[in-house]
């Protein structure tokens, strides 16, 4: 109400034309965000590869993210020689679309070139990135309230029969399983704490020393999974079920 | 009365505590004895150390002078450990020998009888290898004194520093062991190791000294607290290497100088009795002091190692076995196969790289890891294991040899080790077929009219999809669906949807409750009527009654008021024939004709009983 008070309070040209400046504000910033895009793919084209990572992260400081803009600054890493930020993007297209056939075909030829290990997925990380956590929240939604719907009626219904609680029961399984499904996709190998090497000859150590013990030598582009973090240093799971400490800066995860 | 009571008490604990003593003691008291060399290798005039410890027992016998052809044995003292726990004492008895080898070969030192508390404990037989060493001495030991920090303190009565090394030539980056024996007079207690033990010398590295072993020793008559420190040494360079001396400055507690009143007689305080009960730090005042052990030095002679190592040499020298082991076993082409190769033995396990996988093309290897385990104080035996990640290109049927090479220098040859071969199953694309040479063509040449096949094409490297021209409409975020806010709103569709359900639902319910009550109502008011049909009654009442029965019924049936049903509706509700049709309008009818014409007032006129039973004949038959 305040709010709208001082608006109301405004000179009258301010009220005219602050909503003009407000639309010409967004068109520029929409059209300068459509020019470093336009720019990103020029560069790419004519071969200055590091240039055109620059414009698409650009993109991405700006919040534009999009599976197609990380496609793209996947392949303009991939020339640029940086086989860990190329599977990276990669990785974050293929997060904000799990069926992206170009960052799929891309990853596989890039992931195979660097030697990047692998996290071994289990049978719980498999059948939770059935779906993606859109579909596993909007299913567990959608059996939440149906067993909401199907107690009501079992409870207000004078004569009551069978189907209502058998139909709230399976509802609720269902909605189990759907929240079952999102916990595992979160939390597993594919979860928030996904991480990709992006540095060269990173070796996770068994403490948080320079030299310290080595436990496995990560190529770029090596899945790790973040599990605690302290000051510079990160404590992971590896691949090949082994764990280890490795330098923050050496893996970004792939949700930003 | 009381205090027999307590006497009573103390008795049966006084007995309990012997009885635990006595199992304590019992369990405490199995005598062992074990002898341990302080190498198992030396070198011609290179002497090593035999303990024989007893425990166990608090008089025990030691084995009586033995003889080996080939080796000079000779007592070198025992020492004597006392340790009370828990109401036992714990007695430790070690026989010290120095082991003097008079020609290379290998000896067996057998087994010595120890008599323990009456009984006869064997040692165990212990085999010496002595190799040949032509610049062997007659021992490395080096024992030295040391001078005290002031001119009134002899630091060689206070203690001593001896630095043993088990051998007088090395190799370039072999490890030699060196043992630092630290004694101390035990009148003279030790507070402090000052600055700690160090070995002087140039061109050769020495490990960091672990925690020193104590025990008691008896030297000539003298009790000393020994610090045994073990390390290790290995030339960096070619060439006579001066070792040591070992030097330390430890503080101890010596005697305080007493002054003497001159006044006094000096008989009783001249007896030398006195003069040692009174310059025990026990008994007598004591201060600290600053003393400087040195040992005298050692030479080592260091040999170059010898040309034409192995190609995968990388400065390993030592004595080693390897083990090599892979899993999974079965794996697709591209997946991780851990290759878990232990290296174990003797000898400077830092040079010890990862053993290398023998030439065979279709493998890809990662960075090895290592993880070392020793197996004594200063790191020179142990195992260290290494895991490689190795994945194939193609399919395979076994892993390669693995290799690694090292120096042996009780050989004086480069050794390498080779694993065997571990079947393994990868599936995957079949092998390329190996290209032929052009000299192998040449050496073979192709029949005349034979067909040359063509050769095939070269695989074109494949290379990442195009880039993606069209700049997306929307931008997407990685928040899961749940975590916005756009989610929760829309709960808000299906929870106002379900409000709305269970309301209407309550309604529903409410309403049929109200028409339940309206039908138990008409019911019971339709049991009142026809009760009283039965009983005697006016004329007036009877047919009043009756007529009210049937619009009840009627209201049941049809789900109307009661007050508006006549004998029409009643009528068709039931479904009549014309007799009883025109039974129930001559019943209304009568009704009406009372209650209206006035008959029913003044004298009560009776319905006969031929009437009441045809009307409960017609009431009885109002059936849906």
């Amino acid at each position: 109400m305040s709010l709208l008070a001082a608006a109301v309070r405004l000179p009258v040209f301010v009220r005219r034309y602050l909503p003009v400046a407000l639309l010409c504000g967004w068109i520029a910033t929409a059209s300068a965000q459509t020019d470093a895009w336009r720019q990103g793919n020029d560069e790419y084209a004519a071969g200055h590869y590091k240039e055109a990572v620059e414009r698409y992260e650009s993109l991405v400081r700006a919040g534009e993210t999009s599976a197609s803009l990380f496609y793209n600054l996947g392949n303009a890493a991939y020339r640029a020689g940086d086989l860990g930020r190329a599977i990276l993007n990669y990785e974050r297209a293929l997060a904000l679309e799990p069926h992206h056939p170009e960052a799929l075909a891309n990853l596989r030829l890039v992931r195979d070139k660097a030697r990047a290990l692998e996290l071994r997925s289990s049978w719980w990380d498999r059948a939770a990135n059935f779906g993606t956590s859109s579909q596993y929240s909007i299913a567990a939604a959608a059996c939440f309230w149906l067993a909401a719907f199907a107690l009501a009626a079992w409870l207000l219904r004078r004569r009551r029969s069978s189907a209502a609680p058998l139909c709230f029961v399976f509802a609720l399984l269902l909605f189990a399983g759907a929240v079952a499904a999102l916990y595992g996709r979160e939390t597993g190998q594919n979860g928030r704490d996904l991480a990709i090497v992006v540095g060269k000859s990173i070796e996770a150590r068994l403490a948080t020393a320079d030299n310290a013990g080595t436990v496995l030598a990560l190529p770029p582009g090596s899945e790790i999974k973040i599990l605690n973090t302290r000051g510079d240093w990160i404590y992971a799971a590896l691949p090949n079920d082994l764990r280890g400490w490795l330098p923050a800066q050496s893996a970004e995860r792939v949700r930003l | 009365m009381k205090f027999l009571m307590f006497v009573s008490r103390a008795r049966s604990l006084f007995a309990v505590l012997c009885v635990l003593g006595a199992i304590s003691s019992a369990i405490a008291a199995e005598p062992k004895v074990t002898a341990v060399l302080s190498s198992s290798e030396t070198a011609v005039g290179q002497p090593v150390q035999l303990e024989i410890k007893v425990t166990g027992t608090a008089n025990p016998k030691p084995p009586g002078e033995f003889n080996v052809d080939g080796l000079e044995i000779q007592s070198a003292g025992v020492s004597r450990q006392y340790q009370m726990q828990n109401f036992n004492v714990n007695y430790s008895f070690t026989y010290n020998y120095t082991i003097m080898p008079l020609r290379a070969g290998t000896f067996k030192i057998p087994s010595q009888m120890v008599d323990a508390g009456g009984k006869s404990l064997p040692t165990p037989e212990l085999t010496l290898n002595v190799v040949n060493s032509g610049r062997a001495t007659s021992g490395a030991q080096r024992r030295g004194g040391g001078s005290g920090g002031g001119a009134d303190v002899d630091a060689s009565k206070i203690g001593f520093i001896e630095m043993l090394l088990p051998k007088t030539t090395a190799y370039v980056g072999e490890v030699v062991p060196v043992q630092v024996r630290l004694g101390f007079n035990m009148r003279a207690p030790v507070e402090s190791l000052g600055s700690g033990l160090q070995i002087a010398g140039q061109g050769f590295t020495t490990q960091k000294f672990p925690e020193p072993r104590q025990t008691i020793e008896t030297v000539n008559g003298t009790s000393y607290q020994v610090f045994i420190f073990k390390t290790a040494i290995s030339a960096a360079r070619t060439g006579k290497l001066e070792i040591g001396p070992a030097e330390v400055n430890p503080v101890v507690r010596v005697a305080r100088p007493q002054q003497r009143n001159p006044s006094l007689p000096r008989d009783l305080f001249d007896d030398p009795f006195f003069n040692n009960f009174f310059n025990d730090p026990a008994f007598a005042p004591s201060m600290p002091k600053e003393i400087k052990l040195t040992s005298e030095p050692a030479t080592l002679e260091v040999k170059p190692l010898p040309p034409n190592a192995p190609p995968r040499f990388a400065g390993a020298v030592g004595t080693f076995t390897m083990k090599v082991d892979a899993s999974p076993k079965k794996a697709k082409a591209g997946d991780p196969i851990t290759v878990t190769a232990s290296v174990t033995g003797r000898g400077n396990f830092d040079r010890v790289a990862a053993p290398e996988l023998n030439d065979d093309p279709g493998w890809h290897r990662y960075p090895s890891s290592d993880k070392f385990k020793q197996d004594d104080d200063v790191g020179i035996s142990g195992e260290k294991t290494f895991e490689t990640v190795l994945s194939a290109n193609e399919r395979k049927d076994k892993l390669p040899p693995l290799s690694f090479s090292f120096f042996d220098p009780i050989k004086e040859k480069y050794v390498t080790l080779r694993s065997d071969e571990i079947p393994l199953q990868i599936e995957g694309p079949a092998p390329a077929p190996a290209p032929t040479s052009n000299a192998a063509q040449a050496a073979n040449p192709a029949p005349a009219n034979a067909i040359t096949p063509p050769p095939a094409p070269k695989p074109q490297e494949q290379d990442i999809l195009y880039q993606l021209a069209d700049r997306p409409a929307a931008a997407e975020t990685f928040a899961p669906l749940y975590t916005r806010r756009v989610f929760w709103a829309a709960q808000l569709l299906p929870l106002l949807g379900l409000v709305g359900f269970v309301g209407w639902r309550l309604r529903q319910s409410r309403l049929a409750d109200r028409e339940a009550q309206r039908t138990a109502r008409l019911q019971q008011e339709a049991a009142e009527v026809q009760r009283r049909l039965r009983l005697d009654s006016t004329a007036e009442q009877y047919f009043a009654d009756a007529s009210r029965a049937v619009q009840l019924k009627t209201a049941l049936v049809r789900n109307l008021d009661p007050n508006v049903v006549d004998a029409a509706s009643a009528a068709s509700a039931f479904r009549l024939d014309e007799v009883r049709r025109a039974r129930l309008e001559q019943l209304f009818a009568q009704r009406d004709e009372i209650r209206y014409s006035g008959a029913g007032n003044g004298t009560a006129q009776d319905v006969s009983p031929r009437s009441r039973r045809e009307i409960l004949e017609l009431l009885e038959s109002l059936r849906s």
